[in-house]
């Protein structure tokens, strides 16, 4: 397993400042943990970690301070707008080493209730599993060519590869296919909504007492 | 059918300013693809009525929409030919405080150049700059 290669050095000045001022040089703050040792805050070239996560990169072999080490991608923290990292959390790990892991969901094949004139919902994304370091799958992938009108797949349904434990609920749906919404339902569920003034909460209480 | 609150605790409100950038509701959450705010502002009730009435439309009943903003802030005002005083007007309609950032819409079950161009007629119902997004998997 080939790792991506990330040079990292560690940060003294802590702080929103100093970080920001990290930044403007094109550098990315982050923090490596785990292990029972002594968290350590380093900064990192934000293009080399970008590179990487478009990669689809879990696991990153950092070189820090000229000490080379294994380390998971715990955590990415994103600007308001969900472009640059801002911010990342790195966790110590051996390769022979469990963990929790997100990894996301890759629909393959048609569902038989698409040819039906159904609509294949997707509600769960992302999965949490249990793995190997060594052995993340990059995605999922869930057949879903066997779904008709009004079934769904659920966690518990997923067939994963060899050493991959899924964390999340067994019952949770992770796909499902239903009939589009047809104009009848959509004009009953607008006839429900009022357009009359909001009740105002507590007001008939204050009323009453000010009439006694 | 605008939205509006089932229940208030107070009628009217004061304007308020909006400061800062989204920190939250920021994220493609439950679609596949996103309408995303770029500027601060308010949003009508009617205004969100509009864009989820183009989305529709567009997609034919198919995939699914989601709005991510609600209209919880009334706003006030005069009626036309009304001496200033008297107190403060009556609520006419209410807005959703929109910060840069804000997720608006999502859409899920479509393709994406589908989904793209349902966003895109969308967009032009919004009195500010929007972008579409694309759900961000795993880390």
């Amino acid at each position: 397993m080939e790792l991506a290669q990330l040079t990292a050095e560690s940060r003294k000045a802590a702080g929103s400042r100093a970080a920001a001022r990290l930044r403007k040089e094109g550098k990315l703050p982050g923090i490596v943990y785990g292990h029972k040792e002594e968290p350590q805050a380093v900064a990192l070239s934000l293009h080399a970690l970008e590179l990487a996560l478009q990669h689809g990169a879990h696991l990153l072999e950092l070189n820090l301070d000229g000490v080379t080490q294994q380390v998971l991608i715990k955590e990415v923290q994103y600007d308001h707008l969900g472009t640059t990292p801002v911010h990342v959390d790195l966790a110590r790990v051996s390769l022979d080493e469990r963990v929790n892991v997100k990894v996301s969901v890759e629909l393959r094949g048609t569902a038989k209730g698409i040819k039906e004139g159904g609509i294949l919902d997707l509600t769960l994304a992302d999965i949490e599993v249990q793995c190997a370091v060594a052995s993340i799958p990059e995605t999922l992938r869930v057949d879903v060519s066997e779904l008709g009108i009004g079934q769904s797949l659920h966690v518990r349904d997923l067939k994963l590869p060899d050493g991959v434990e899924a964390m999340d609920a067994p019952e949770l749906v992770v796909c499902t296919v239903r009939m589009p919404i047809t104009a009848e339902a959509v004009e009953a569920a607008e006839e429900g909504e009022g357009t009359a003034a909001p009740e105002v909460i507590g007001r008939k209480e204050k009323e009453e007492a000010a009439e006694e | 059918m605008a939205l509006m609150p089932k229940r208030i605790k107070f009628r009217k409100s004061q304007r308020g300013r909006i400061r800062g950038v989204a920190g939250r509701g920021n994220t493609v959450a439950f679609g596949e693809f996103g309408l995303q705010s770029l500027d601060a502002g308010w949003l009508t009730a009617r205004q969100i009525e509009a864009g989820r009435v183009a989305a529709t439309h567009f997609l034919h009943r198919e995939g699914r929409v989601y709005i991510r903003v609600f209209p919880h802030k009334p706003v006030s005002s005069k009626p036309l030919e009304t001496r200033m005083g008297k107190g403060k007007g009556e609520p006419e309609y209410y807005v959703a405080c929109i910060k840069p950032g804000t997720m608006l819409y999502e859409i899920g079950g479509v393709e994406e150049d589908v989904a793209k161009r349902a966003l895109s007629r969308v967009s032009h119902k919004m009195p500010f700059k929007c972008r579409f997004v694309v759900r961000r998997h795993g880390v």
